[in-house]
């Protein structure tokens, strides 16, 4: 008699982002995805926000001084990361489907991410010293 | 004969993938306009409300941004589907969040299309 | 090495009708250099005979000893017990994962095998069409002549590890679509057609965790990618041909 134990099923989503036991084309993945998520809610966030524009100098700048603080700063940074990360990674993806580099896709990730964490410092020294 | 599969759900095939990576491509190459002519061209790199009215002043700036604009969006949305027919939706189900994303999309660009238009119109 | 005896605890998954799954621990003595299912079948034998697995060939040919070891997906026929656990230590065995269970160790994995056979997976090919690994030549005659057992010994691990697998049950995943790149050598069977779709080549999301799980040296994942080149030609060569 079979089970229900196991089945595949949508509120199996959490293991999506369950890197355990799993190699680095897993971890590839979940960062994607969660990237990706995060990248959308940023997106939306971003045009919302934005609306201050229309509203004048005093509506939009009022609000860019609220964007110097440090909580503000640290998230627009996680969203360089965020773009940088998924941009590449991205890159990695077409690489793999146009070309037949599958069996480089660890190496290409190493290399993509090592590029990842190089623009994040980059960005992170000229975002806290601006 | 391959036996057909009745389940088969139509939706992401070859078309909409490749436009998600191409919209990908092209996110690539515009977000490094788009950080840059904010960041570095222009007077006082977009830190005031009339710096930013200034910088859209120049009606291939607007195009710029309203064409990455579209491009982000559609990209962000197409992923977002994908993700959602991950989690095997009905066919009824998928249909109303097809013409939520479709909406949600639509609206977006016209939004900023609009608030482009305004803010370049405020530079006279 | 060969004379040592270790004392390991198995942590073997139990689930019995509708009752809740649960952990059962055994401790048994083994050797280092002992294979894992040898250890599960004295489990068997001498400790709890309600415990049911499976098990055929013994030498990584059948795939019906696929097993999630510590998490990770493994042949039990090959994997020495010393590569998963250490003398005084604890290795957790569980099911595969994405393929309902029908009692402790054994899943239905039926679902794969109706997968297969609906993309024209053949497990018996020529050498032309599924080269040895190794591209050792066939030896005399033209390889022509040669057909060997296809890679693919139908494990299920690789669905186990796909990370798409888990959330949706419609999508033919890595094992098939890596048949199906095997059938699409023959252009005329429409599987091509057959994988273009949401469930097909274009619900992977490259994260390759069956390439690294496979025992067999399918690369899934590369196949897959494959056969996303050659649906991409294929649309691209019918709007030339309707054109026509």
């Amino acid at each position: 008699m079979v089970t229900d134990t196991n089945k595949p099923a949508p509120a199996n989503w959490w293991r999506w982002f369950d890197p355990r036991q799993r190699d680095i084309g897993t971890w590839a993945f979940i960062l994607n995805r969660i990237t990706a998520i995060g990248l959308t809610i940023y997106l939306f966030l971003h045009l919302v926000v934005l609306y201050q524009l229309s509203q004048g100098p005093d509506a939009y700048d009022g609000f860019l001084e609220l964007a110097k603080s440090p909580i503000i700063v640290i998230g627009e940074l996680l969203v360089v990361i965020a773009a940088i990360y998924h941009g590449l990674n991205g890159i990695r993806i077409g690489l793999t489907t146009f070309t037949d580099t599958s069996p480089f896709q660890r190496a290409i990730f190493y290399v993509f991410t090592f590029i990842t964490i190089v623009g994040s410092l980059i960005f992170a020294v000229r975002m806290f010293t601006a | 004969m391959i036996q057909t599969r009745a389940d088969t759900k139509p939706g992401e095939g070859t078309g909409l993938w490749f436009v998600k990576i191409l919209l990908g491509l092209f996110i690539i190459v515009l977000l490094l306009v788009h950080l840059i002519v904010n960041h570095y061209v222009g007077e006082g790199a977009l830190l005031t409300w009339q710096n930013v009215v200034d910088y859209f002043s120049n009606p291939w700036i607007v195009f710029m941004e309203i064409t990455f604009l579209f491009v982000v969006v559609s990209h962000s949305l197409i992923g977002m589907r994908s993700i959602i027919l991950d989690l095997n939706p009905a066919r009824g189900t998928m249909k109303i969040i097809d013409w939520f994303l479709i909406i949600l999309g639509t609206g977006s660009i016209i939004y900023g299309i609009w608030l482009a238009l305004k803010i370049a119109s405020f530079g006279g | 090495m060969s004379n040592q005896i270790w004392m390991v605890t198995f942590r073997i998954f139990r689930k019995k009708g509708n009752l809740k799954p649960y952990f059962e621990d055994f401790e048994m003595e083994v050797k280092p250099g002992e294979y894992l299912l040898e250890a599960i079948e004295r489990i068997w034998a001498y400790k709890d005979r309600s415990l049911t697995f499976a098990h055929a060939c013994h030498h990584s040919t059948c795939g019906a000893c696929g097993m999630r070891v510590n998490g990770k997906e493994k042949l039990t026929c090959i994997t020495l017990i010393k590569d998963v656990v250490k003398d005084g230590g604890t290795v957790k065995v569980e099911p595969l994962r994405n393929f309902p269970v029908v009692s402790d160790l054994v899943v239905d994995i039926g679902k794969l095998y109706l997968n297969l056979e609906s993309v024209g997976h053949h497990p018996v090919v020529s050498v032309v069409e599924e080269p040895y690994q190794d591209g050792i030549a066939a030896g005399r005659g033209s390889e022509a002549d040669y057909i060997r057992l296809s890679d693919c010994i139908e494990c299920g691990m690789c669905i186990s590890a796909c990370p798409v697998a888990t959330t949706t049950s419609t999508y033919l995943g890595p094992a098939a679509l890596a048949g199906a790149m095997q059938a699409s050598l023959n252009p005329d069977n429409g599987v091509l057609k057959l994988v273009d779709c949401a469930d097909g080549v274009w619900r992977c999301h490259s994260a390759y965790e069956c390439s690294e799980v496979c025992p067999s040296y399918v690369e899934p994942g590369r196949k897959i990618m494959q056969l996303r080149r050659k649906v991409m030609a294929e649309r691209i060569k019918s709007i030339f041909r309707s054109n026509n």
